[in-house]
């Protein structure tokens, strides 16, 4: 059975609210494309890169000194219909990430599924701490 | 309005979902939705389509280690979008597919209410 309880209409008010600050776009559109998550740990640096869309031969990474640049091109996919909804971003894009030290270069790996961009590097052996023997 | 009975399950199991952007396209014959999902898979997608809604979730599968993070422009969140359909389609008929991030709707609209030519017989 079903009783009326004043503080469920202000539960579902304050949910109302809290869904419209909690629901947002997939990434902010303002900032750098593509958005990037990275993890360090142990000498290792992974990086996620939200790339939807985009086949493996329209992205570049190059690692120019201690800075990995990925850039590229998402190339719309319009088809020629009228649109109800034009919501998707395309365009050319460039991120420069930093690195915090030098890694190896001929150990970068980049793997892309579903969508998203895996870059991971390792720690260079001369960024590494080095002891030095005293004669 | 005493339309939700289930109060009780308000607070309870609240996710927070990103909306993923779409583009929609219509011909005559079908509506295409094509929206961004990075990161979900086919397992863990539900396109549902109830009453008068068509609604899309989806987990995402990038595993949620805060320890090693040390940046992030987007976290870990899950998908969701409702879109409201009309009586023009067909339920029977919804093709999804699922490529690079990228989840591709059909709904083709149902027989009554594409254009129809009406055939005129000659009588002598």
């Amino acid at each position: 059975m079903y009783t009326y309880n004043i503080f469920n209409d202000m539960i579902k008010l304050r949910t109302l609210f809290d869904d419209f600050f909690d629901q947002k776009p997939g990434y902010e559109a303002s900032r750098e494309f593509p958005p990037v998550r990275i993890k360090e740990a142990d000498d290792k640096i992974t990086i996620n890169a939200l790339v939807p869309g985009i086949p493996t031969e329209n992205i570049d990474i190059q690692l120019a000194d201690d800075s990995l640049v990925i850039s590229g091109e998402k190339k719309d996919d319009y088809e020629n219909h009228p649109y109800i909804r034009k919501e998707r971003l395309f365009g050319e894009f460039k991120k420069t990430i930093r690195l915090p030290y030098r890694v190896k270069h001929d150990e970068i790996k980049a793997d892309l599924a579903n969508g998203i961009l895996t870059i991971s590097l390792s720690k260079s052996e001369d960024a590494k701490p080095k002891k030095i023997e005293i004669n | 309005m005493m339309t939700e009975t289930n109060s009780k399950n308000i607070t309870e199991n609240r996710k927070v979902f990103h909306t993923p952007l779409a583009d929609i396209f219509a011909t005559e014959d079908i509506y295409s939705v094509k929206l961004e999902v990075p990161g979900v898979t086919k397992e863990n997608l539900n396109v549902v389509i109830e009453d008068d809604e068509l609604k899309i979730t989806a987990e995402s599968s990038i595993e949620e280690n805060e320890n090693d993070l040390k940046y992030a422009d987007f976290s870990v969140k899950n998908f969701s979008r409702t879109f409201r359909v009309g009586n023009d389609i067909d339920r029977n008929r919804i093709d999804a597919k699922l490529e690079n991030g990228i989840l591709t709707l059909t709904l083709h609209k149902s027989e009554e209410v594409k254009p129809k030519k009406i055939a005129i017989n000659q009588v002598n």
